[in-house]
């Protein structure tokens, strides 16, 4: 998409960034070398500087695109956030949880959505209801098989790899998505029947003076992650459950020996991510793109950078992470089209440099 | 601008130095390999030779059917080896028996019957076959003066021949061995001398120029001033300052939490301390300020230590792990070490030599080729400290050495740790609980609560100073 | 008579210490590989296996670099397809397109690889272990949507063709290919075995085993961190130069996660410590479907089952034989020796009674 002002803006900001690493390190040299509480300043500048940096970026983007179009971009490609933002607090839960990243969340998510597809298909066929009660009762069975997937992987697979190292359990998953990449295939066939949207209506609306379009699918896509999310952080918060979560996630050893049963919270905890995944893929397809085995990966990869981005010692995090991705996503294509991706990851790679830990993380040091 | 030149070449020259140093210390280490080498073939090519002329010699003894000592013993042999295979055959014998009872269902007089006649058998069968062994060896002469003539002529001939080549091996040894040595030599000389030509420049260089021990005296090798150590707002290490001499061995003590161990790793930098300075004596004319050199300089500087947590390498046998130790040591560069050159070869057989010795001086050669894992803890303990030493250390820093270990280790520990000082002249630095080992073995303690120096001096000081005892030692 | 048999018995301990060397027997093994091309010039090897032993080949040497990163400094890379992709484009692009000599091709891939090698490992200092991988699998996101968008470079959708390779003014012939890649692959054997057998090979188990203790003995984290990346970076772009060289074409889109895993896969199941293992896993990932399995019917309808025979054997492998199948003929065999041992002594008890 060509935009006559983006030149500008592209020049604008490979000023303004450099300008602002250029100041992080006179900063740096001239007050920081001889300081006592040198880590800590240099942890606050970095932060002021990447917020600003973020800010300038998103200014000068806006400035030549508009913020209508800015805004109408982030209306349509709704669905995209809700769905990274689903994935990743997945992704997250069974972090915490079971300090294993998945990598088969994706493959989880992927297979239950196949289930919802064939679910409605048959849905369709066999009974004459209503497009969204199918859809919903489809997204509601995609949720119990994905829950049931996830449940079946914790209790059979990952209890009894307890000894093994964390690299092996990342290996372990990885070896789950091979499993289910064929296993897909060969139980539901290659491609899935098409999904349909809730509604393909768009709404009319207005700001200001900016008229803006947003289709209802996506106003439906963001009530369900807002609710689901909801319901999650609040049992996370306010419920037995939730405060055995949050014992599991700092220490699994003492939960355990504080009387928290752990066994069931990590099972909990990867059905539920099973079930995130599963709306994740389901939203995803019935927006319009084709359910097929690879589709999720490059979702699954945003997800996670995601999470790396948001870090992954907290929920919030990620969920910011997420929003970030997106917005780049949505914004890169004016830059240049078909490099907008290594833009995109390119930018993220920058940023997790900066802030290894992610933007939000703590740094913990080892007794030696 | 000059004095940054002559900074530089001086820089220059003392690294050549070092190099030259270690390329030294490596001939000669290599060299004594070489030797020690040459002597072990010359000794089994020796054996060799004689061998072969006892075996020839008897050849002709029993050819010549004379000499009764050889065949005495050939005889002796053969009935050794029918008395034995009879032992086995009766044994046999016994348990066919037995299955044979129990098939046929026999009772005890028939059994006995067979048995002695199968037994009687077998000794009769023992019986000829020793007679067939003497009959071998008495129908050998034909002609026995002749043969006597002919023995005694070839022995002479064998003993002359004998003589001849082991003074020919001898003497190959000895030009080999000599060449080593002169190689040797002239190499060490040349080297001696390209030092000598650093020094002099260096002592032309510095003559000028101040004099850079940053007010060190000679016989402190340690001196911390002022150091601290924050960790947000947590001060771990406050204004510590304390001298260590040099070959001593000195203690620092206090209760958990004091901040010892984070003295330690600000020492050798895996901490960087905000503030103060540590001086470290590399040898006679140079210290260093320990606070510009990151971590992994700090072992070529002359300083090691061990763990409190027992860090050792699990997927390595106990020798790999010492050969890691010496990591710093190793001149081979990267390609040479992609191709396995010859220099690769034989500072790897310099240093397993080294680690081999060390082993053998701390009693642990049994487990040198075993994984640690699951050995027992005092044994670990032991392997970490054989690690130190096989960088000739100039300070050993020993965090907790004795804890896990029981009375007797304890006092073996004490042993070893002095044994190690008077061995390889290093200064030793520990930090202990254990206040049996402390005031037995430690020449100056220092005692600290958090993080603030409460206390310095001889173990009777430290014992009678009230302060400490009220903080740390209790009443006794 | 005992002359004899000393000298035999002398000449057969020489002779062992020689076969017994490991060089040897990766030489043996090529040579092996080399008669296999023989008798398929007469006919009696398929096609099929020779592309299997050749496919084999070729991810070995990813997998050897592979098992450096991973099996000895301990850091998982996920980026590897996409070093692969680039080797292969710049071979098919200066080599088939421009049509540099081949000097400067090599010259090009390796300066690349040394590039590419020390930007991951700088990166892999200041993230850890499991966050690692991740980057490395977003490195590899990026190069793939990299290949895919600048078509001028690798043929985008299209693929890049390479045909009309001369060495020397010479066309290569799909032997000589064959030759080379043996070559080359005992020489990576070699070379990797005399990494893991030297100082730098201790100094990577060090830093994976305990990183204070290696720097606390001299190892600079930063020098054997960025080692490490360098030398398995160029190990998978020289693999993805062969790749091109014998499969004469190379499609943008293929190098995706899914060939990054694969490879993990193949050096977990084989055993990542042991070159033999690494051999066998990628033999078992990638050789074993185009040599065997694809004339059983049963797997030659459902190609998708060998992908989830796969991803099984690399649970099972992880979870139950963390050394890899390597280790696990190796217990067998051992297992096997202990029981052969039993047997005897049983006999002799049986013959000659218990001793008293």
């Amino acid at each position: 998409m060509l935009v006559p002002g983006i030149d500008v803006a592209l020049n604008q900001i490979l000023i303004f960034v450099p300008a602002l690493v250029v100041l992080y390190f006179l900063m740096d040299m001239l007050f920081f070398r001889k300081h006592l509480k040198r880590q800590l300043y240099r942890n606050k500048l970095i932060n002021i500087i990447l917020v600003v940096g973020l800010i300038g970026v998103f200014f000068f983007t806006i400035k030549a695109i508009t913020m209508q179009m800015f805004l109408q971009i982030f209306l349509l490609n709704l669905v995209d956030l809700c769905v990274l933002v689903l994935a990743t607090t997945g992704i997250v839960l069974i972090f915490k949880t079971s300090v294993t990243t998945n990598f088969a969340q994706g493959m989880m998510a992927t297979f239950g959505a196949f289930f919802a597809a064939n679910f409605v298909l048959y849905l369709t066929s066999n009974s004459s209801m209503g497009k969204t009660p199918k859809l919903f009762l489809g997204m509601f069975a995609g949720i119990v098989c994905a829950s049931l997937l996830g449940l079946f992987v914790d209790v059979v697979i990952i209890r009894r790899g307890k000894h093994v190292s964390s690299v092996g359990k990342q290996m372990i998953t990885m070896g789950l998505v091979l499993v289910l990449m064929g296993l897909i295939p060969v139980i539901f066939g290659t491609i899935a029947p098409s999904l349909e949207a809730f509604s393909v209506d768009v709404k009319l609306f207005q700001i200001g003076d900016m008229m803006l379009v947003i289709p209802y699918h996506n106003l439906y896509a963001l009530v369900i992650t807002v609710v689901v999310l909801a319901i999650l952080f609040g049992a996370l918060r306010f419920t037995k459950w939730g405060l055995g979560v949050r014992a599991t996630a700092s220490s699994e050893i003492v939960a355990g020996m504080m009387g928290v049963n752990t066994r069931v919270i990590t099972a909990m905890s990867w059905a539920i991510a099973g079930g995130l995944g599963s709306i994740a893929a389901f939203l995803y397809a019935s927006a319009g793109a084709q359910v097929q085995v690879a589709s999720m990966i490059p979702v699954q990869v945003n997800a996670f950078m995601a999470a790396v981005l948001g870090s992954f010692s907290s929920f919030g995090g990620p969920i910011v992470g997420a929003l970030l991705i997106n917005l780049f996503s949505s914004v890169a294509p004016f830059y240049n089209d078909v490099w907008q991706s290594v833009i995109v990851y390119g930018v993220i790679l920058l940023l997790v440099l900066a802030k290894p830990l992610g933007l939000f993380g703590k740094k913990t040091a080892k007794k030696v | 601008m000059a004095k940054m030149i002559n900074r530089l070449i001086l820089k220059y020259r003392i690294f050549r130095i070092e190099k030259l140093q270690a390329k030294q210390e490596f001939l000669e280490n290599y060299r004594d390999i070489q030797v020690f080498r040459q002597d072990k073939l010359l000794l089994s090519a020796t054996n060799r030779i004689e061998e072969t002329h006892q075996e020839k010699l008897r050849g002709f003894a029993l050819r010549a059917g004379i000499t009764t000592k050889y065949i005495e013993q050939e005889i002796k042999t053969r009935f050794e080896k029918a008395e034995t295979k009879h032992y086995w055959e009766k044994r046999a014998l016994n348990q066919i028996m037995i299955r044979k009872a129990k098939t046929h269902k026999l009772d005890e007089a028939q059994l006995e019957v067979i048995r002695n006649k199968k037994l009687k058998l077998l000794d009769d069968m023992l019986a000829l076959r020793k007679q067939k062994i003497t009959a071998s060896f008495e129908a050998k002469a034909k002609n026995p003066e002749q043969a006597v003539a002919l023995y005694e002529n070839n022995s002479l001939l064998l003993d002359a021949l004998f003589e001849k080549k082991t003074q020919v091996v001898k003497e190959k040894y000895a030009a080999k061995t000599a060449k080593i040595e002169t190689n040797k030599k002239n190499q060490l000389e040349r080297i001696a001398q390209n030092i000598k030509n650093h020094k002099d420049m260096i002592g032309k260089l510095t003559k000028d120029m101040p004099k850079n021990d940053n007010g060190l005296p000679e016989d402190v090798i340690l001196r911390l001033d002022k150091l601290t150590m924050r960790f947000g707002g947590l001060v771990a290490v406050d204004n510590l300052t304390f001298d260590v001499k040099q070959g001593e061995i000195f203690g620092l003590i206090g209760p958990n939490g004091a901040g010892k161990t984070t003295v330690f790793n600000c020492i050798t930098k895996f901490y960087n301390p905000p503030s103060g300075l540590m001086y470290f004596r590399k040898n006679l004319v140079e210290v260093i300020l320990l606070n510009e050199y990151p971590v992994h300089k700090i072992v070529k500087q002359g300083i090691v230590r061990t763990f409190q947590n027992v860090e050792l390498i699990w997927e390595l046998s106990v020798l790999d792990n010492l050969l890691v130790a010496a990591h710093s040591l190793f001149q081979t560069g990267f390609f040479g070490q992609l191709i396995h050159s010859r220099k690769l070869h034989q500072e790897e057989a310099v240093l397993r030599k080294k680690a081999t010795d060390i082993l053998a001086m701390l009693g642990l050669l049994p487990y040198q080729f075993v994984i640690p894992f699951g050995l027992p803890y005092g044994i670990l303990k032991k392997i970490e400290l054989a690690r130190t030493l096989m960088v000739k250390p100039k300070m050993i820093i020993l965090d907790e050495p004795a804890a896990g270990l029981n009375e007797s280790e304890t006092v073996e520990l004490a042993r070893i740790i002095r044994k190690i000082r008077k061995e390889y002249n290093t200064t030793i630095f520990l930090v202990e609980h254990d206040m049996g080992l402390v005031m037995d073995v430690c020449d100056t303690i220092c005692a600290i609560s958090f993080g603030k120096q409460i206390a310095i001096g001889s173990p009777k000081e430290i014992q009678n100073n009230k302060i400490v005892r009220d903080a740390y030692l209790g009443e006794e | 008579m005992r002359k004899l048999t000393n000298f035999m018995k002398q000449q057969s301990k020489q002779f062992a210490s020689v076969v017994k060397h490991p060089y040897f027997g990766f030489i043996l093994f090529g040579l092996i590989l080399l008669f296999t091309l023989y008798l398929r010039s007469m006919g009696l090897v398929t096609i099929s296996i020779i592309n299997a032993i050749v496919m084999t080949m070729i991810y070995s040497i990813i997998a050897l670099g592979f098992s450096l990163l991973l099996g000895y400094g301990g850091m998982a890379s996920l980026g590897t397809a996409g070093f692969v992709g680039l080797g292969s484009f710049i071979m098919g692009y200066f080599s088939g397109v421009l049509h540099y000599p081949l000097i400067y091709t090599l010259g090009i891939s390796f300066g690349v690889a040394i590039v590419v090698g020390l930007i991951v490992g700088f990166i892999s200092l200041r993230i850890e272990g499991m966050y690692l991988a991740i980057i490395t699998l977003g490195l590899g996101e990026i190069l793939r949507a990299f290949f895919i968008s600048y078509d001028k470079f690798t043929g985008g959708y299209s693929g890049r063709q390479f045909r009309n390779f001369t060495l020397f003014g010479n066309a290569v012939s799909a032997q000589a290919v064959y030759i080379i890649i043996t070559v080359l692959f005992v020489l990576a054997m070699i070379a990797t075995l005399n990494i893991i057998k030297s100082p730098t090979g201790r100094a990577l188990l060090a830093m994976k085993n305990s990183d204070s203790a290696a720097q606390s003995m001299g190892i600079s984290l930063l020098k054997y961190r960025l080692l490490a990346f360098v030398i398995s970076t160029v190990f998978a772009i020289l693999a993805g130069m062969l790749y091109i060289m014998y499969i004469k074409f190379s499609y943008a889109p293929d190098w995706n996660l899914s060939f990054s895993l694969n490879i993990l896969a193949a050096v977990i199941v084989g055993g990542a410590q042991s070159i033999a293992g690494i051999i066998l896993g990628v033999f078992t990932i990638f050789g074993l479907n185009l040599a065997i399995l694809n004339y059983i019917p049963f797997f030659q309808n459902n190609s998708a089952l060998m992908v989830i025979f796969n991803g099984v054997l690399i649970i099972v492998v992880v979870m139950f034989y963390p050394g890899g199948l390597i280790r696990l003929l190796q217990t067998l065999k051992y297992k096997f020796v202990l029981f052969i041992k039993k047997l005897r002594i049983k006999w002799k008890v049986y013959k000659y009674g218990k001793d008293d």
